[in-house]
């Protein structure tokens, strides 16, 4: 389960951007969060990627409470959480080979004997080829910088994988194409996902429920539409 | 001042309502890398736009549609090298026009520009009307009594709210950034409108109202060219549809027949539309060839479910299509291509 | 791998301004790691028979109120004061990028003290303080680069510190920490490689500065023992003939400071121009 109770989160804790809002998503459920540009989705998003701290509300992932987040957050329960971006060139270290970048988080968890069996059978499931492999950010284009970043999202076979926007900035052969990649991933691993978008019918064709922002936050502990939790 | 009229053009004053507001024929633009490398962004671009029209250029991001784009403004950078020809109704040559006429009398007067993302596009430090009282001086000459009601004029053509006039861009919704944009944009009552990827990270409902918009003014009489890898958007607004493949045309055909029936006849575009989630949301496989290594047959081939022999030669665009097979559920759609 | 997109006529000036920046900088090191050693000749030497003698083709430069050789004199000035920039510049930017990254990287208290206390040293004019520093200790090149990389770390510290700060917050370093990413990692990774070159800038620019900076010192009497010749020195001793109307021994010193100055900045110019990620946007692809 990866359960997000009441969560007031922001940048200015005067003025939050998320308030109170609530959503449950069941293992191995896809789970879309539709809502217009700029409503806090993406805010909320990060929160269930451990990536931003809340100012109220709880998070318990896998039926432990989330204590910490950032650095703050132990390693595995980061690691169980694979996180896609909307702009894949924000996304990437510039500096960084894309199968550089693909291979940075077994690095950064000690299991460097893995990158090159990890590498080979992902890229080609992502559609890359070993020479755009080589390359770094700037030398592909925005689809084919996204399949890496998706890669590397997938490369710890995380238990939750969550996309904030994925495919805003592609055309729609990429989105259908990154959508296959994270649905074959989840149908053969079981990973739940959380989709967050503004696509009401890619949402709607991808997974299993849509939920609207409306229907998440702003009034005190609603539970319709979401799986009884706990 | 006036622009020299091409000695070919009958006669600039009265314009033939049958001659079309932007010609492109032949349009090609390389980037000289180093190394000697070229890199083919745009190929053989050939298409014509009329008064009251709308085109759509559709096709993913890297497929060249941007330099098109920045072709026809001027806009490229030192390396770029372009062949054929761009010419307005008029009879400039957008390709081999002087800076100093594209500046004077083409940007803004000739070809609005409504641009991608209008907040960077807007001057964060001044209001809304500051900056439609300037466009308006520098291009239609108004002076300061007038001033006033004609920037509440200008901002009304876009549906830009009068109450939000004093307002700095940071201060307006996207929706009503994308408006004053297109407001500077109409200013100079260009017969034709290019639109740059206007609908980018928008939702959906902004989507349409923007697209609706600039449907608006292309029923106003103006010519209108979108560039855009939504396929949605194009739908809602374009009269045709020109899809572009690795640097070229491969298929020009009317909204209703591309999109309805009986649908693409390029196997591309077919992909593409079959990956849209309202229909098959199946991906095309594989990816775009580089435009620095072009096949020398059909650059789809290497995807294309139909590729055969034929393929290994670049097939020609007869102003329809540029494709050996023409696909079509029955097979005489293809007889007459 | 990078791609220059500009003009054939834009490009011919830039690399005229490298290559005559890089061949200044170049003669400047050779002359004052070369002649020294090789020249054996003592720039010491005083002639009172030869004093204040303008330029001739012993004495190109010419010769200063008590006959020492100026050309001699102003290579030897020259390497002091390079020292001085360069050691100084180089301790000064260390200091700035490890305290602007370390401040930016863990934000919160500890950011807003050390970014305090550096606009409390900034506050201070640097020569002031730079003068409080080296009146602590006996005049020598030791304390003038003390003095002058004490007080020129602040700006560095300011830029590395922006500069990771708006990098903390790309998504780039949020998918590194969601990869498993310690802190050190994602700060010797991802944060300092990306910062470095706007360092290295500033290190670049550091050297010249730290050098008007010892010239400043010790024209004011504060930096180097005055018969060890320093640019500044050798100014200041010459502002007494200036006023009888011998340019020479202050003029060429004068140039010896600014030409390097210019050469250096030249050369940081280029690499200012080589780390701007701008490559593939230009190409619109």
């Amino acid at each position: 389960m990866l359960e997000l109770t009441r969560i007031t989160a922001g940048y200015d804790p005067r003025d939050p951007v998320v308030r109170d809002a609530s959503l449950t998503i069941a293992p191995g459920e896809s789970v879309g969060l539709l809502g217009p540009s700029g409503c806090g989705k993406s805010t909320l998003a990060k929160v269930a990627a451990l990536l931003h701290r809340p100012d109220a509300g709880t998070v318990v992932l896998d039926g432990r409470p989330v204590r910490g987040w950032r650095h703050g957050a132990p390693r595995a329960q980061r690691t169980a959480v694979g996180v896609v971006f909307q702009q894949p060139r924000l996304s990437a270290d510039p500096r960084l080979s894309l199968r550089e970048l693909i291979a940075q988080p077994l690095r950064a968890t000690g299991r460097r004997a893995e990158v090159t069996d990890r590498v080979a059978e992902l890229a080609p499931a992502v559609g890359l080829t070993a020479e755009l492999l080589n390359r770094r950010p700037h030398e592909v284009s925005d689809g084919q910088l996204q399949r890496a970043c998706l890669a590397r999202a997938l490369v710890l076979r995380p238990r939750w994988l969550i996309c904030d926007e994925m495919t805003a900035m592609l055309d729609a052969s990429t989105t259908a194409a990154l959508v296959a990649v994270v649905e074959a991933y989840r149908r053969e691993s079981g990973a739940g996902l959380l989709a967050v978008g503004h696509d009401r019918v890619l949402l709607e064709r991808w997974c299993d429920r849509t939920v609207g922002w409306q229907g998440i936050s702003g009034r005190v502990a609603t539970q319709e539409s979401m799986s009884p939790t706990g | 001042m006036k622009p020299t009229p091409d000695p070919q053009t009958p006669d600039p004053q009265t314009p033939d309502p049958q001659t079309p507001v932007l010609s492109v024929r032949g349009l090609s633009v390389r980037f000289r890398m180093r190394g000697g490398r070229h890199i083919a962004a745009v190929s053989d671009a050939c298409f014509d736009l009329a008064a009251g029209e709308c085109l759509a250029l559709v096709g993913e991001s890297g497929c060249g549609k941007s330099v098109l784009a920045s072709a026809l403004l001027g806009l490229l950078p030192g390396n770029a090298q372009t062949e054929g020809s761009a010419v307005l109704g008029d009879g400039t040559d957008l390709l081999t026009a002087d800076e100093r006429t594209l500046a004077r009398t083409v940007r803004g007067r000739r070809i609005g520009l409504v641009p991608q993302s209008p907040a960077a596009h807007l001057t964060p430090v001044r209001t809304v009307r500051a900056q439609l009282e300037e466009t308006l001086r520098e291009l239609t000459g108004i002076r300061k009594p007038a001033l006033r009601a004609a920037a509440e004029q200008a901002a009304a053509r876009a549906a830009f709210p009068a109450g939000h006039l004093d307002r700095y861009p940071h201060e307006l919704s996207g929706g009503l950034a994308q408006r004053a944009a297109t407001a500077l944009a109409l200013i100079g009552d260009a017969p034709l409108l290019l639109a740059d990827e206007p609908t980018t990270g928008l939702d959906r409902d902004l989507v349409e109202r923007t697209v609706d918009e600039l449907r608006r003014h292309t029923d106003g009489g103006r010519a209108l060219l979108i560039i855009t890898h939504d396929l949605a958007a194009a739908e809602r607004i374009a009269d045709r549809v020109a899809v572009m493949y690795a640097g070229r045309i491969v298929e020009l055909a009317e909204a209703d027949r591309f999109f309805g029936e009986p649908g693409p006849r390029h196997p591309y575009a077919r992909g593409l539309l079959d990956a849209l989630p309202e229909r098959a949301f199946a991906p095309i496989p594989g990816m775009p060839p580089e435009l620095g290594a072009l096949p020398d047959g059909c650059a789809f081939a290497a995807r294309c479910s139909r590729a055969d022999d034929r393929c290994s030669a670049p097939p020609p665009f007869d102003g329809h299509l540029a494709c050996h097979h023409g696909v079509r559920a029955g097979t005489e759609e293809s007889a007459h291509a | 791998m990078a791609e220059s997109v500009l003009g054939p006529a834009r490009r011919t000036t830039r690399r005229i301004r490298v290559v005559s920046s890089a061949g200044i900088v170049a003669a400047v090191l050779l002359a004052v790691l070369l002649v020294p050693p090789l020249v054996q000749l003592d720039q010491q030497a005083v002639d009172l028979a030869a004093k204040l003698q303008p330029p001739s083709w012993q004495h190109p430069f010419g010769t200063d109120d008590v006959g020492r050789d100026l050309l001699l004199r102003c290579v030897y000035g020259l390497r002091v004061s390079l020292l001085v920039g360069v050691v100084a510049g180089l301790t000064a930017t260390v200091i700035g990028t490890a305290v602007g990254a370390l401040a930016a990287a863990f934000g919160g208290w500890t950011d807003r003290i050390v970014m305090r206390l550096v606009d409390t040293f900034s506050s201070v004019p640097h020569l002031l303080l730079g003068i409080f520093i080296v009146a602590m200790f006996r005049p020598g090149v030791g304390p003038v680069i003390v003095s002058v990389a004490l007080t020129h770390w602040l700006s560095t510290a300011r830029i590395v510190r922006s500069e990771v700060l708006s990098l903390r917050s790309r998504p780039f370093i949020d998918a590194a920490i969601s990869g498993g990413a310690s802190r050190g990692r994602v700060i010797v990774r991802h944060l300092l490689p990306a910062v470095l070159p706007q360092a290295g800038l500033a290190a670049v620019l550091m050297v010249p500065h730290a050098m008007w900076h010892e010239s400043a010192l010790s024209f004011l009497g504060l930096g180097l023992p005055t018969h060890q010749a320093s640019l500044g020195n050798l100014v200041q001793t010459a502002r007494g003939s200036l006023l009888a109307g011998d340019w020479w021994p202050t003029l060429f010193p004068g140039l010896f400071l600014i030409i390097p100055t210019l050469a250096l900045a030249g050369l940081a110019g280029a690499w200012r121009e080589r780390i701007n990620p701008r490559r593939r946007s230009e190409l619109m692809l």
